[in-house]
């Protein structure tokens, strides 16, 4: 079993961070989440209660395969509760379908920072246990290192929907579709023109040689 | 973002919609009825426990896993528990 923690501090007041937490999938940074549903919600003395089915597909060296399999679409169960007087929310994630021999177990905290109200704390921990393969303690070091690099792009992700929603509010929203559209754009800009001068010059190249075997 | 169900997508857009909008104009500001979005959240229910039977994906199991977990009934499942029969569902 390994166990990872961390913490990271949203420069957004929980009212912000809370509700930018139910729109954070679709995201550019996630694009392993690719659907979401929910499956019960109610609220409960004050209290909104929310269980998610979360499915995404995760993507894992190859000397790992035979031990868990391809990269397959995986399915999650989340429980959350938002608290609005505490100003509390804490999402617990469990893996269904992983694979019956992994467990991945994860808790996001979200609260106003305590030194700083108009901020919001996140705390989040996960554990990570392999039962019964060969190379356990490999697998569970190589999920915890897949976990924290997911974190990373999990907050950056965000962050974007929150800035999404500031722009909203700010009234010169411009759509979700155009911003993904945006940012991906930017993402693969390096790309894209790589590979357009690729195509130029290759169609040059055709042109010239065309132009020398005709004339 | 997408259902697991493909046809649920619609529905899952419209209820997420009403969702969020009740979620910061009413929930965060102390009003917790939330009926405003029940008509559209179980005709997208019923869409999705459709489509989670054809992809035979059982959510029992792990239901039960967590009610024994003492650190989610802390945060207040008790009283989930007990409302859970006369749920929308």
């Amino acid at each position: 079993m390994k166990i990872w923690t961390s913490e990271h501090t949203f420069n957004h007041p929980w009212e912000t961070v809370t509700q930018a937490a139910w729109r954070k999938y679709p995201n550019p940074m996630t694009p392993s989440i690719i659907g979401t549903d929910v499956v019960e919600r109610q609220v409960v003395n004050g209290v909104l209660h929310t269980h998610r089915l979360v499915q995404s597909k995760w993507y894992f060296p190859k000397w790992t395969h035979a031990l868990i399999g391809t990269a397959k679409t995986c399915f999650a169960s989340e429980r959350s509760t938002v608290d609005p007087e505490r100003k509390q929310m804490v999402l617990k994630t469990n893996n269904l379908t992983f694979c019956r021999n992994i467990s991945v177990d994860e808790v996001l905290y979200y609260e106003p920072h305590p030194a700083d109200g108009s901020k919001t704390l996140l705390k989040q921990e996960a554990t990570v246990t392999v039962y019964g393969v060969p190379l356990s303690h490999y697998m569970e070091d190589l999920l915890t290192s897949t976990i924290s690099s997911n974190a990373g792009k999990g907050r950056q992700g965000l962050e974007w929907v929150i800035g999404l929603i500031n722009t909203e509010v700010k009234g010169i929203a411009r759509g979700t579709d155009e911003l993904i559209h945006s940012t991906r754009r930017s993402i693969d800009e390096v790309t894209e023109s790589a590979r357009k001068s690729m195509d130029e010059i290759s169609v040059q190249a055709a042109k010239a040689a065309k132009a020398m075997h005709i004339t | 973002m997408n259902s697991i169900g493909k046809d649920c997508d619609e529905l899952k857009k419209q209820y997420d919609a009403c969702f969020n909008s009740w979620f910061s104009e009413q929930f965060l500001k102390g009003r917790t009825d939330d009926s405003a979005c029940a008509p559209i959240f179980r005709v997208y229910q019923e869409c999705v426990k459709r489509a989670m039977l054809e992809q035979k994906i059982d959510l029992s199991k792990i239901g039960a896993e967590y009610s024994t977990r003492s650190e989610y009934e802390g945060a207040g499942s008790s009283a989930a528990g007990g409302k859970q029969q006369g749920s929308k569902s």
